[in-house]
């Protein structure tokens, strides 16, 4: 049990920098319009061309092979339960990482989905 | 527009992002049904990757997630990402209510209260207005 923690941990870690690093990159974008075909395509081409969103798809890819090296260990609703430590780790990075601020409201929100999931999960 | 507090096109724009996932999920799996490869290892993997390369369903479901994660990179630009992950959970609520409606499947009370939790856990994430000041790059 303690070695699918800790694999599921890995796994959470490897995400949650995937989730941080495509902000990274949509923070830097420079976009003027969302409007019309010419707008979505530049949006979609800026989005491209940036270095922390391929780096953001690889940490997830990493993330998900980790994962899937979880479930052959332990079953599909404790890998999930576990997985929904996701919420609050990713919550701390953004606040570390990028600078959001964090409030009660945030954080007993973040509280309640990750509980509500493991709820779903394990039922 | 930028916003760091959610707003009701963000929301939107998150639930047409967790709908998009689902639908990939189901299109895939039933793509990869079809294929008649029950068990996957590493002796049949090349195998399988070819088998399921060669069901639309599974392309279908792909394309699918390309265009998620576009819709998703818009998401991200406009609010942060403490807001977009926890509403992004909004799956959670509607693939059990689809269950209900849609197929009369019967939902265990624990999972509902499952649900209700998220739904409050969304309605506190949307309470909050701290603006979070945005780096020059």
């Amino acid at each position: 049990m303690i070695k699918v923690i800790l694999i599921v941990i890995v796994a959470e870690i490897w995400t949650a920098a995937g989730h941080v690093l495509f902000k990274k990159g949509t923070n830097s974008l420079e976009v003027h319009s969302l409007r019309g075909a010419s707008g979505m395509m530049r949006f979609v081409k800026n989005v491209l061309a940036h270095p922390s969103i391929w780096l953001g798809l690889a940490a997830m890819a990493i993330g998900m092979v980790v994962w899937l090296l979880a479930l052959v260990h332990a079953d599909l609703s404790i890998v999930f339960s576990l997985g929904s430590m996701q919420y609050i780790l990713v919550l701390f990075l953004a606040h570390f990482f990028l600078g959001e601020k964090i409030d009660a409201m945030k954080f007993i929100g973040t509280f309640l989905v990750m509980l509500g999931i493991i709820l779903i999960t394990i039922s | 527009m930028k916003a760091s507090h959610l707003t009701l096109k963000i929301f939107l724009l998150i639930v047409l992002n967790d709908i998009g996932d689902t639908v990939a999920q189901l299109l895939m799996k039933k793509g990869l049904n079809t294929i008649g490869i029950t068990n996957v290892g590493l002796n049949n993997l090349a195998e399988f990757v070819q088998a399921g390369a060669s069901s639309p369903l599974v392309w279908l479901g792909l394309s699918v997630l390309i265009l998620n994660f576009f819709l998703w990179m818009v998401v991200l630009y406009r609010v942060d990402l403490s807001i977009a992950m926890p509403v992004g959970s909004t799956c959670y609520i509607f693939v059990p209510a689809a269950a209900v409606l849609f197929l009369h499947e019967h939902v265990s009370l624990i999972r509902w209260a499952g649900v209700g939790l998220i739904i409050a856990g969304i309605h506190f994430v949307s309470r909050s207005k701290k603006e979070t000041g945005r780096p020059s790059p």
